[in-house]
């Protein structure tokens, strides 16, 4: 048998190892294999330890005095096991990804410093997810921001990638503010920041103080997950970041976030199970509802496809919210069953959204690679450059898009059957609430739809709206590699559902196992009848059945078709051409008309006209259009006027003459004395 | 899991929903050419129709890609693979332990999906003009379907069909006021997603009211046939289940000849029923502004949430 810990310990040193090696290797012709390889292996290691200590015992192990006072403790069971399984499979799929995608910047850039970051970055979110101890935690915490944040501003040279990556380390900051301040006040009680001491005693804490923990840790995690109003720097930092960090962060960095939260509520500050802690549910279901349905209003309307995806990022960890907030709800009134299903449905949804969006975010990173454009209204036509990046980008777009029989369908589906519960909770106002927040869920799962078809089809269907380089071809064979791991992924898990939903069970030691891996995923409801079943691989049976059967019936019925080309139909115009297609914009008009006041769309157009006096015969117009984001104007805006301007005020304290500090140093040491004396007393 | 006999019985289902479907269709053009004075076609015209089409050879747009020749049959086989699921004359459906009401809904967001990208493929105006309205419309359509399936769902106490049509068809009278608005907000539902007035008009071809026809515009022979009998397919589905959901009465309860010939004749009388009932206020109504439909969908959405206050009030 192995040991849990030498593995444990292989899999962060093979990561330490390849960016001591990507360092040391330089610029030399196979740079990209010394940095990459080294996170294969500890990435398929990782997924290894962690079904091993999944199916066996939990792995603890603590080295005392690593630093005065902490010891660096570790424990690693079934819900960390379960994060580190997601993190192994994502970064697999990314690390053999990247050593095809590093080409693009192999003659301009120094990839060694890269590579260094990257492996530094994915061993920290293992050890984040692994460590029991405050201390420790915030110190891997800030060292995944850290190298996160140099990774964004890898590519410096553009003022604007600069500038939202100080957006996103102000931001992140002050998220770890708030989880140090929760960690503090759990000090407080205990005394230890050791996560075991928390464990033993929270159940004795005052109601306010761990609805305070609470609350705290929901701004810091969520901040870091991108729940609105603090999701402004995902839309800035994803686009500004070479495609394989962003498909990294996206799919992996951000559900740190969600499994801070899990951890603080489920483990830490555990809510007791009375109807008093309902509304700590009710908090993550109202902010997962309003990151849900605002993420996906603004991708609907963006044209830029890393920025789309980042904001579809902020929609997917609104529906997990949903499901963790629903989770705690049913828990309050002790509905111990329909609390779990909702557990599941959110983290099943966490790993799911992991696979179709380091795929998406891989898939827009190839099509940077071969076309150096992010902009939906320049691109078009890639379906014939690109084949594999098409298909692959496609399962994507329609597992992500939560249809049948792909991925993203099953957890949305638990979902939503978890907020259809919530008609169980013995109490009416929570019941109409919740039934009325499904409202922006369901419309979201309708806008997701329509922002995936908008951003597959302007992308790779039809001509290219703008000029794109000549020779646009397909993307190396590892790129392609890498997408198809996640790709199989997204479709194994949608067919064989019971396979996410028995890692979920097994991590967080539910009861509810599904007997046989084709069983239907069945839910009862308090009569006993059955609520609602699924079973994706009798579906995916049928569909099968329906293809060969409806093919053979027309073959049948028609025989063999002759297909013969022509132009699309014009009206007889004979002059299609591209500029008379429909563009990003256009499509997304009238949702965009619908829902007016949220992006304050800004319409300017010029018109000159052959004859001043006749408006009718115009002989040149310019339209331009233009969203808003109001949440940067009406919230952050002020809020960072009006610091600069406090600011501004306590810089009058700063003279520079010498004689005033002094001054200020002997009022300090007075007032200091003073405090000493009166406490005394 | 599934029998021989559950899976024999869901089978001809499907198939009874396959070949009644564009008759269904024929009727309701045939009510519609009468209200308006006109003689019209005969019923069985849809079927010669798809007969004819699939008897013919292709033309297809050189923009075209393979999403588009492939979109045709991924509609087809998401709405036939519905159709299992839809309780037609048996009260049990064979199937309800496969799959569910969520799941209908998934499927015809699927053939929907590939719907859209096929008008976008071919660099067509039409094409583009289509899916950028039916992007909006399903969109808006996706929470007034869920609501009403979650009124449904907690008055008969679950989103399995069988559980649905069960426990509605052993109930005397509709007991529960909350599934009438239930049931308007499903009617409305219907009529946007199979696309008849007042969303859009299947008779013309202009470009005011196309959504659905703008998106098929570059299909022809085989492939323009499978669109079609799937969009009557897709309508009969969505009759098939506001009739059973809502007039349960009269569904086969046992799999014995006389009970299933008297759940088939009253599930064609229903469905007919609803058919003409709906070409008549085809007949009675003009096409609205696309942006006058938020508004009707708003309706739908308003009457599901009065449903709710009424279930839990």
């Amino acid at each position: 048998m192995i040991d849990d810990l030498v593995l444990f310990q292989v899999v962060i040193s093979s990561f330490l190892g390849g960016s001591i090696l990507s360092l040391v290797s330089r610029n030399c012709g196979f740079a990209r294999y010394v940095i990459y390889l080294p996170s294969m292996v500890g990435s398929v290691l990782a997924v290894f330890f962690s079904l091993h200590v999944m199916t066996g015992s939990p792995l603890s192990w603590t080295v005392p005095d690593v630093v005065p006072f902490f010891n660096l403790e570790i424990l690693v069971d079934g819900v960390s096991a379960f994060f580190i399984l997601v993190i192994g499979t994502v970064s697999f799929a990314i690390s053999l990804y990247s050593i095809g995608y590093s080409k693009e910047y192999q003659d301009t850039k120094r990839i060694s410093a890269f590579g260094f970051l990257f492996n530094i970055f994915i061993a920290s979110m293992i050890l984040v997810v692994s460590s029991n101890n405050g201390f420790f935690f915030l110190m891997f915490w800030e060292l995944m921001s850290l190298t996160s944040f140099f990774l964004v501003i890898y590519n410096h040279e553009k003022e604007e990638n600069i500038r939202s990556g100080m957006t996103y380390l102000v931001m992140t900051h002050l998220g770890t503010a708030f989880i140090l301040a929760s960690f503090l006040l759990g000090y407080i009680q205990t005394g230890s920041l050791s996560f075991d001491s928390l464990r033993a005693s929270s159940q004795s804490f005052p109601f306010l103080v761990k609805s305070l923990m609470f609350v705290f840790a929901f701004l810091g995690f969520g901040t870091k997950a991108g729940i609105v109003p603090f999701h402004t720097w995902l839309p800035k930092a994803h686009p500004s970041a070479p495609s394989n960090v962003s498909a990294l962060m996206s799919a992996v960095m951000i559900k740190m976030g969600i499994y801070g939260l899990v951890r603080t509520v489920f483990d830490l500050a555990g809510p007791g199970a009375s109807p008093d802690y309902a509304w700590w549910g009710v908090l993550l279901i109202v902010a997962g509802s309003a990151s849900a349905l605002i993420g996906i209003l603004y991708a609907v309307v963006e044209r830029d496809i890393k920025r789309t995806l980042a904001y579809s990022s902020i929609e997917n960890i609104g529906i997990i919210l949903i499901g963790l907030g629903l989770s705690i709800v049913f828990a309050s009134y002790h509905l111990v069953s329909l609390s779990a299903m909702a557990l599941v449905a959110s983290m099943l949804h966490t790993v799911n959204h992991s696979f179709f969006k380091g795929l998406l975010f891989m898939g827009a990173g190839s099509v940077v690679y071969s076309t150096h454009t992010r902009d939906m209204e320049k691109l078009g036509g890639l379906v014939k450059m690109m084949p594999w990046t098409t298909l692959l980008f496609l399962v994507g777009a329609v597992s992500i898009s939560g249809l049948p029989p792909f991925n993203g369908f099953v957890s949305e589906w638990l979902v939503l059957q978890a907020l259809i519960s919530s008609s169980q909770i013995p109490s009416a106002i929570l019941q109409i609430s919740i039934a009325f927040a499904s409202l922006p869920l369901a419309l979201t799962i309708g806008l997701a739809a329509a922002a995936f078809v908008r951003l597959f089809a302007m992308t790779f269907l039809s001509k290219a709206r703008g000029k794109l380089a000549p020779g646009i071809g397909e993307v190396p064979r590892t790129m392609i590699a890498g997408m198809a791991v996640l790709a199989s992924a997204c479709i194994l898990f949608g067919l064989v559902p019971s396979l996410g939903i028995s890692l979920s069970t097994t991590a967080f030691h539910l009861q509810y196992q599904p007997s046989s891996p084709f069983d239907a995923v069945a839910l009862q409801n308090a009569s006993g009848k059955n609520f609602a079943a699924l079973s994706m691989p009798v579906v995916a049976t049928i569909m099968a059945c329906i293809s060969l059967a409806s093919f053979g019936f027309i073959r049948a019925m028609g025989g063999k078709t002759a297909r013969t080309p022509s132009g699309t139909w014009d009206c007889g115009f004979g002059n299609l051409n591209e500029r008379m297609e429909y563009t990003a914009a256009s499509l997304s008009q009238p949702i965009r008309a619908v829902f007016k006041p949220l992006f304050k769309a800004h319409n300017e157009s010029d018109k000159e006209f052959h004859l001043q006096t006749n408006p009718y015969l115009v002989r040149s117009m310019r339209f331009s259009s233009s969203t808003r984001n109001i949440f940067e104007e009406s919230l952050y805006n002020p809020v960072v006027s009006s610091t600069l301007l406090v600011l501004d005020k306590i810089r009058k304290i700063q003279t520079g003459k010498v004689n005033s500090y002094l001054l200020y140093i002997m009022v300090t040491i007075i007032l200091l004395l003073l405090f000493v004396r009166m406490s005394h007393a | 899991m599934l029998s021989i006999s559950d899976i024999a019985l869901g089978t001809v289902q499907v198939l009874v929903l396959m070949a009644l479907s564009p008759l269904l269709t024929g009727i309701m053009r045939k009510t519609k050419a009468r209200t308006q004075k006109r003689v019209g076609a005969g019923i069985l015209q849809p079927y010669y129709d798809i007969e004819k089409l699939l008897r013919k050879d292709e033309v297809v747009s050189d923009q075209a890609s393979w999403i588009f020749r492939v979109s045709p049959w991924v509609n087809f086989v998401a709405i036939v693979t519905a159709a299992f699921f839809i309780p037609v004359f048996l009260a049990n459906s064979p199937f309800g332990l496969i799959g569910d009401l969520l799941l209908v809904v998934g499927l015809f967001s699927l053939a929907r999906f590939f719907t859209m990208l096929a008008g976008l493929d071919v660099s067509s105006t039409f094409g583009g003009l289509g899916s950028s309205r039916e992007m909006m419309i399903s969109a808006l359509l996706e929470p007034a379907v869920f609501l009403a399936i979650f009124v449904v769902a907690i008055t008969y106490g679950g989103t399995s069909l069988s559980t649905i049509v069960e426990s509605a068809s052993n109930s005397a009278v509709l007991p529960h006021p909350q599934l009438i608005f239930a049931a308007i907000a499903m009617f409305v539902v219907m009529l946007g997603e199979t696309g008849r007035l007042p969303f859009g008009n299947h008779e013309t071809h202009l470009e005011l009211t196309m959504v659905h026809e703008a998106m098929a515009l570059e299909y022809s022979g085989k492939s323009l046939a499978l669109m079609e009998w799937s969009q009557s397919i897709k309508q009969i589905l969505l009759f098939a289940l506001i009739a059973n959901i809502f007039v349960p009465w009269g569904m086969a309860s046992s799999a014995s000849p006389y009970s299933i010939g008297i759940g088939m004749a009253t599930f064609v009388i229903k469905v007919a029923a609803l058919a003409v009932g709906v070409a008549f206020l085809e007949s009675s109504v003009a096409k609205w502004r696309l942006f006058r439909l938020p508004d009707l969908v708003a309706i739908a959405i308003a009457s599901s949430m009065i449903g709710l206050a009424f279930y839990y009030l």
